[in-house]
């Protein structure tokens, strides 16, 4: 796989016409997305002065009409970017990797992980699909949300999840589910309550102590099969999820779940998105995009997914 | 309610309590040995097949092959304590270990479809073997834990529990990558 200074070069040197053409829409669009806000700010004033209450619905009417129109200017602008920039620096990676900006993991697949609870609404795009040295692997961006009910009986949505969702399938075979978790309640409770807590969890399966006292300060581990659990997290895979895990500097929730491997980053934001107040020839636009990427398609690398065990081949 | 009754079903409670944890974590034990055992079994039934297909090349290695036979003979012996098969596991797969290094040497041996077979049954089961000899040392510690620990110790020692031995893991094995890595 390509190293990601190969890949910055790709971005910086082929993608530099294209670039240069969407800098200039991304200028033009700044332009009228500032424009556009200050004259809806002057008209909402406007109105809030003439009619002097119901300043609730205006200031709900503002924030709705508000985002309506910058999804309306941003549109055409983000459907170029990702079809100049985001495709070709994924062919750039895996020429088979398929594109496509709309779709997302199916709902099934992320509720089959069982490493969050059930969404009500999944949301996502930039799915990618393909093969990774024989390795079946897809991934794209998720918000998955679950609706709540506020005192007021208003609707309200809460994130359960938004980032990144990686399946792959996996080198071992396997029949029970293990779930690796970060490690929220040892951290905040220290050690003994913390532990206790976790080994009190009804929703999950038997607590699994793992002997790597990094992975085990780092992540939580729940598995059906005690043993099973450590035939998948050998001692060379809890230094790669750690090492992974350091690589992503985002939370990472890990799911084994019949013979496939289910990995969420949570970066908390939408990805792969263009950049608009900022230019896309910086530095740090450009890595994020690259670097995002190279962490989803080299998980098949990082996590040696390409070796197969003999019951396997 | 008179107090003192409160109290001495509080204290039968934790007595209780405090039972029940030490036989779950002694069946605990007992439950993952036996598929440490299991595992253990297939592999001895992988050897003799093994020692057949590589004795008629190996002329240096004889003893080694023998080692491994009597090992095994040793192991399969029906009325063996745990502590004395954790001991010879150790040896065996030390064994093992060397009788793979020096199939190196035997370009035939490498080429030999049924070694080549044989080579990653073998690593897979020793996969097998090192995640659940790791179950077993959990199980074992947390067993041992309990039973040296305030308060469950006074229990234990009145139910005449004793302290378990956990495999050594060899520091080679830790790297999880022993017999394959040597043939790729």
């Amino acid at each position: 796989m390509k190293k990601i200074s190969e890949l910055t070069d790709f971005y910086y040197k082929s993608l530099f016409p294209t670039l240069e053409k969407l800098e200039k829409d991304r200028k033009n669009l700044s332009h009228r997305i500032v424009m556009a806000g200050i004259i809806l700010t002057f008209i909402a004033l406007v109105i809030a002065y003439i009619l002097g209450s119901f300043f609730e619905f205006i200031v709900a009417g503002y924030i709705i009409l508000g985002s309506l129109i910058y999804r309306f200017l941003v549109h055409d602008y983000t459907h170029e970017f990702k079809l100049s920039v985001i495709k070709p620096l994924i062919h750039a990676i895996d020429n088979s990797l398929d594109y496509s900006p709309s779709l997302h993991i199916s709902q099934h697949l992320f509720e089959h992980s069982n490493l969050f609870s059930k969404p009500d609404r999944v949301r996502g795009n930039d799915y990618v699909k393909g093969m990774i040295d024989g390795i079946r692997i897809e991934f794209s961006d998720i918000h998955a949300e679950k609706k709540t009910q506020n005192s007021k009986g208003k609707d309200n949505w809460v994130t359960l999840f938004q980032g990144l969702y990686i399946v792959a399938e996996f080198n071992k075979n396997f029949s029970s589910q293990t779930v690796v978790l970060p490690d929220s309640a040892q951290s905040t409770f220290g050690n003994l309550i913390g532990h206790w807590l976790q080994s009190n969890n009804g929703a999950r399966d038997e607590l699994v102590k793992m002997d790597n006292p990094k992975f085990e300060e780092e992540f939580v581990v729940y598995s059906g099969d005690q043993i099973e659990a450590r035939y998948i997290l050998s001692h060379s895979l809890m230094e790669k999820l750690l090492s992974f895990r350091n690589k992503s500097n985002h939370p990472i929730h890990v799911s084994f779940k019949a013979n496939h491997i289910y990995m969420a980053i949570s970066y908390n934001k939408d990805l792969f998105e263009p950049s608009i107040f900022r230019s896309l020839l910086e530095y740090k636009v450009a890595m994020e995009y690259v670097k995002t990427l190279h962490l989803a398609v080299g998980i098949v690398e990082e996590l040696k997914l390409n070796q197969k065990l003999w019951s396997k081949r | 309610m008179p107090t003192s009754l409160i109290i001495i079903i509080v204290i039968a409670l934790v007595l209780v309590l405090m039972y029940n944890s030490l036989v779950a974590k002694k069946n605990q034990v007992e439950n993952i040995f036996a598929s440490v055992d299991t595992n253990l079994k297939k592999r001895y039934d992988l050897i003799p097949n093994l020692v057949a297909s590589v004795s008629k090349y190996m002329e240096h290695e004889k003893s080694l092959l023998s080692e491994v036979t009597r090992l095994r003979a040793e192991a399969t012996k029906p009325d063996i304590s745990d502590a004395h098969k954790i001991a010879l596991d150790a040896k065996i797969t030390s064994a093992l270990g060397s009788i793979m290094v020096a199939v190196e040497a035997y370009p035939e041996l490498k080429a030999n479809e049924n070694v080549m077979h044989l080579q990653h049954t073998l690593h897979e089961l020793e996969e097998q073997i090192s995640a659940s000899r790791r179950s077993y040392n959990q199980a074992v510690t947390d067993y041992n834990n309990a039973i040296e620990m305030v308060p469950t110790n006074f229990m234990a020692s009145l139910m005449s529990y004793r302290r378990k031995q956990v495999f050594e893991i060899a520091e080679g094995e830790r790297q999880n990558v022993n017999v394959k890595e040597l043939f790729n």
